[in-house]
């Protein structure tokens, strides 16, 4: 299915299905039969390498925002030894503008959980903890259920479905920190301890949770695992964009008429997405311009969106990049400084404060933009907050620090003469 | 041997090694806060930054690849690396600070992110003179401030724990103090609170940072975050003198270094020794500074109806000396003395032994369940094995009673036996007493004639810890009987240093009156017409050494070369 053909798209994440986060439901409609497949069918796969080989051949890009295809991660969990291994699955979702995750969790629990239980047995893992945002707490009741009943009919627990493989699934749930989505940060939150990023090396992969083997995958990534299981690697990797295949949970926000999570294939034209998928610009309004893919994702002006698709090369050629698709329209009324400022607020409430330029950085930037905001800035301050982007990028533990720099350093470059308009006139004569 | 390129210079290396710590034990200097060689590495400041890169291998051959110079070609990490927790490969190239704009630009601009919150409090805070930010910023920061916005604010003299003060405006977040708690005293009483910007350590709602060393964090805090409550706004460090020394207040006998103003010590810190406390201390033994400045006994005393009245030295000398010589040698009891130095005691026995008297006794003073493991014991007193290793004959309570009760004349070198519940007071009612102390304490007033001598802080001198480590002090203020021009072992003023005034040496306040107890054994020994001379621990020491062979090989210059020695094998087990 190609990405031009959306219209024709019929939804496989989150189907039209009443009542299918029922377990009883889910099963009626070919439910856990990826995972029968996975682990009783030898003759389809031979082993867990065979379900790795398939989901790596699927390429099933990160769906976190890095992008990063899924079983080729898989392939760095070092050969079983025995003891315990973890996979944590990445529920946090709190980039603001990015709220997909949700809806898997209230309409399609299982087939994450089914996915979840895939990986599991693909890397050998012993226990799976997922870990969902704590202002969830109705989606943490809801998984908790659904976990539940997939021990009861024995999906989940000692010798499933009598192949000799066990595993455990715990729910687990965040207290309001937008950090503990960082993959090893979560990692210490799931510990019990404080949110601080860990240093890398080592990795996950290495020494992870409690010091052992981890794998960390966001939850719409794996919940695109058994579709590739029941329809085969090529299936997959023929929806949508080359590069960057398979279904995608676009959480459109903003100033469109239908703002909501849609299911469509990768590589739909923004433009699309926009005026058709999400209703067209509230009011009549003119576009001015975007966030595609999260509040970190640098912003696009309006102009800059000729012919580009939901797909990471466009995005990427245009400018910014496809995140977690949590796309954010704004129109011609929207205040890019407040917009902006908005943005670096989040970013310094949220900073877990171990590494210096992120914890001072971004305090910086929001001060400054507070500033320009109330009409007290100078163009001098415009250049500041550029410096202070490039003293913060590349220079801390976790990615943080580069999320909160990038919207500052591409916003401020690509409406400059909005921001020098809010700032005071020089004082000074001209020579 | 792996070779690794620092700045274009080879070094080779071996190992794990964490390239920070390399760089630093070569004589290179980084800038770094939070890395502490005694913890984990965290990499949280951001400090160390420097580039790095790896030389580029042929995969079949294994080959370095060659440029067309011939130089080997240099894969570089696409971003700055923190020094601190990478650890050195075979063929590493590293550019610092030195050598690298890019660098030394990051650095600079990691110092500017730490200012830019930090308060303005150097003229007022305690950490100023040796403080790393302070330190750093003058070297790697930046010139002048473009943070024209509002600093954080965040609460000011928060009484963490009755010995350590916070001022949470000037952490910069380094968990040093939360991982001290985690990783060496094990207390896990810290943690950092809120987040970014708005950080700080905290102990847990409701309970007290109590940690029995919790003082650790003030010394390891590189910036005035932490302080101590008893210290701080004493004195600015420049105006103390730093004089290394042994902690006597337990038998473990952490080094340390004394604080001297005006010939008060003003505070204790430990002084690294990777053989006894590593970078630490417990907070009970800095508590011990006050012994050298307070209730000590000042010139002699003499008993004259129950009352002790102060007399000259001369003829407290004279007294004694007569007592001695009318009494028969057989009932004088010299008792020496853990908490006396080994040139001490030694001098005692000498003295004892040259009188014909019996060898002097000794009680340890160990309490038992105590020690904690780490650095405090449950031995009491710094030098209970060098009494035992010079020969010193060693007495329960009970037999020590006996001793005291068929005796006439006791000699006692410092050790406050009634305070410590050894002896009672009545033991000693029809005895003549002759006391050598340092405090006046319950056993000081029952002397019938009570002579002052130097502490640990006034003389050179040694202690053997529990596990037979031989260590040594050095004075580190005047008395009224020293002068530091003729005293070879004085440590240098800051004048002599630094040429600064700011010199603890030039007053005459504050100098006790007591006098080295093995310089009073000479004069008496001289008056006896025994054949005595002692004159200062260095010469002491080297006599034992020569005479007793637990002690062989062992000098000042030795102990001093190796920070202390160690006199033969495991740790005694400590016998109550
Ligand atoms: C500051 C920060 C916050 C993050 N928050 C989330 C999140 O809420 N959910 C998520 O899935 N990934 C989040 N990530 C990405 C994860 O670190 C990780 O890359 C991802 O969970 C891996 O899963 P994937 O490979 O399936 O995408 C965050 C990363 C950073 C740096
Ligand atoms: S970059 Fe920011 S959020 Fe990430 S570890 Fe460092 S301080 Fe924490
Ligand atoms: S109080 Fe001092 S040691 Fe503790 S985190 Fe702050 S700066 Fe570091
Ligand atoms: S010393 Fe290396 S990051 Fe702090």
């Amino acid at each position: 299915m190609s990405s031009a053909d959306w219209k024709n798209y019929k939804p496989v994440l989150i189907p039209e299905i009443k009542d299918l986060h029922k377990i009883d439901v889910y099963e009626k409609n070919g439910g856990y039969e990826a995972l029968k497949q996975v682990l009783t069918d030898k003759k389809k796969f031979d082993g867990p390498k065979s379900v790795i080989d398939e989901v790596k051949a699927a390429n099933i890009r990160g769906r976190g925002g890095a992008g990063f295809n899924a079983g080729l991660k898989w392939s760095f969990m070092p050969p079983a030894d025995g003891g315990p291994r973890y996979l944590a699955c990445n529920g946090d979702e709190s980039e603001p503008g990015t709220f997909k995750d949700r809806k898997i969790f209230e309409y399609n629990p299982h087939i994450f959980i089914e996915g979840a239980l895939i990986a599991a047995y693909a890397m050998q893992i012993t226990s799976i903890y997922v870990y969902i945002r704590g202002e969830y707490i109705d989606y943490v009741k809801m998984m908790e259920k659904a976990v539940q009943d997939a021990y009861d009919k024995g999906y989940i627990g000692k010798d499933i479905l009598g192949s000799g493989f066990n595993v455990e699934f715990h729910v687990t749930y965040g207290a309001g920190a937008y950090i503990c989505g960082e993959e090893t940060s979560m990692l210490e939150s799931i510990e019990g301890k404080r949110g601080y990023p860990r240093v890398k090396p080592p990795f996950p992969a290495q020494k992870g949770l409690w010091g052992r083997p981890t794998t960390i995958n966001n939850i719409e990534t794996l919940s695109c695992v058994p579709l590739v299981i029941k329809n085969g690697a090529s299936w997959f990797s023929e929806i949508g964009a080359k590069n960057h295949p398979g279904p995608i949970l676009y959480g459109i926000s903003g100033h469109v008429n239908r703002p909501g999570v849609y299911e469509l294939p990768s590589g739909v034209p923004v433009h699309d997405l926009i005026n058709e998928v999400a209703g067209g610009m509230r009011n009549g309004k003119k576009l001015k311009a975007i966030i595609p893919g999260g509040s970190s994702t640098p912003v696009l002006r309006a102009d800059q969106l000729e012919g580009v698709s939901m797909d990471s090369d466009s995005l990427r050629e245009a400018g910014s990049m496809l995140g977690t698709a949590g796309l954010v329209v704004m129109d011609e009324d929207t205040d890019m400084v407040d917009v902006l400022w908005r943005i670096a607020h989040f970013y310094h409430h949220e900073s877990c404060g171990q590494c210096t330029p992120c914890r001072d950085g971004t305090g910086w930037l929001e001060k400054i933009l507070l500033k320009i905001k109330n009409g007290d800035g100078e163009v001098k301050d415009l250049d500041l907050l550029l410096d202070i982007t490039t003293q913060m990028e590349g220079r801390t533990i976790c990615a943080l620090a580069d999320a909160a720099a990038w919207p500052v350093r591409h916003t401020i470059t690509r409406f400059r003469d909005e921001f020098e308009a809010r700032c005071k006139k020089s004082v000074h004569a001209m020579a | 041997m792996p070779e690794v390129f620092i700045d274009g210079k080879r070094f080779e290396y071996e190992g794990e090694q964490r390239l920070l710590q390399f760089i630093l034990d070569n004589g290179m200097e980084i800038p770094f806060f939070c890395y502490h060689p005694s913890m984990s590495a965290p990499a949280n400041c951001r400090q160390c930054m420097v580039k790095i890169g790896q030389p580029k291998k042929d995969r079949e051959t294994g080959e370095f690849e060659l440029d067309e110079n011939g130089e080997r070609k240099i894969v570089w990490f696409p971003k700055l690396q923190t020094a601190c927790n990478t650890m050195i490969a075979d063929g590493m190239v590293v550019l610092t600070q030195e050598t690298d704009e890019l660098v030394e630009r990051a650095q600079k601009d990691t110092l500017e992110f730490i200012l830019a919150n930090h308060p303005l409090d150097c003229p007022i805070c305690d950490q100023a003179g040796e403080c790393p930010l302070q330190i750093q910023t003058y070297k790697y920061g930046p010139e002048g401030s473009r943070f024209e916005v509002k600093k954080v604010h965040k609460p000011k003299r928060v009484q963490l724990g009755p010995r350590v003060i916070l001022d949470a405006e000037r952490c910069i977040n380094c968990t040093r103090c939360v991982r001290f708690t985690d990783e060496i005293s094990k207390s896990h009483q810290l943690t950092i609170m809120q987040r970014g910007d708005k950080n700080y350590p905290v102990t847990a709602p409701g309970r007290e940072f109590d940690d029995a060393y919790s003082l650790n964090t003030v010394d390891i805090c590189p910036v005035g975050a932490l302080t101590s409550a008893d210290f701080r706004f004493k004195a600015r460090v420049w105006e103390m003198n730093q004089t290394p020394s042994i902690d006597i207040s337990n038998g473990k006998g952490c080094n340390i270094d004394l604080w001297t103003r005006d010939n008060l010590i003003l505070r204790i810190t430990p002084r690294y020794n990777e053989a006894v406390n590593d970078h630490w201390m417990p907070d009970i033994g800095r508590e011990a500074y006050k012994l050298f400045n307070e209730n000590r006994v000042q010139r002699p005393a003499q008993k004259l109806d129950d009352e002790q009245i102060n007399s000259s030295w001369n003829n407290a000398f004279e007294t004694l000396a007569e007592k001695i010589e009318s009494t028969d040698k057989k009932e004088i009891l010299f008792i020496g003395s853990p908490h006396a130095s080994v040139e001490e005691n030694y001098s005692l026995m000498t003295l004892a032994n040259l009188l014909g008297a019996k060898t002097p006794v000794f009680t340890t003073n160990i309490i038992e369940g105590y020690g904690d493991g780490f650095l405090l014991d449950d031995d009491q007193a710094p030098n209970t094995n060098g009494c035992r290793l010079l020969g010193l004959e060693e007495k329960d309570a009970k037999s020590l009673k006996k001793e005291v009760k068929s005796a006439k004349l006791i000699v006692l070198l410092n050790d406050n036996l009634i305070d410590r519940e050894v002896l009672e007071a009545g033991d000693l009612n029809d005895k003549f007493v002759a006391v050598f102390a340092t405090n006046r304490t319950e056993t000081s007033k029952v002397a019938n004639i009570l002579i002052p001598v130097t502490t640990a802080a006034e003389h050179a001198a040694s202690y053997v810890n529990v596990d037979k480590r031989i260590q040594r002090t050095f004075p580190a203020k005047e008395t009224k009987y020293t002068d530091r021009r003729l005293d070879i072992e004085m440590s240098e003023g800051r004048l002599d240093r630094y040429g600064t005034s700011f010199d603890n040496w030039v007053t005459e306040d504050n100098k006790v009156d007591c006098i080295p107890f093995w310089n009073f054994v000479s004069q008496l020994g001289e008056r006896l017409g025994l054949k005595i001379e002692l004159r200062n621990g260095r010469e002491i020491l080297d006599e034992i050494s020569n005479k007793i062979p637990a002690f062989s090989g062992v000098s000042y210059e030795e102990m001093d070369v190796q920070s202390g020695i160690s006199l033969g094998g495991k740790k005694e087990t400590v016998k109550s």
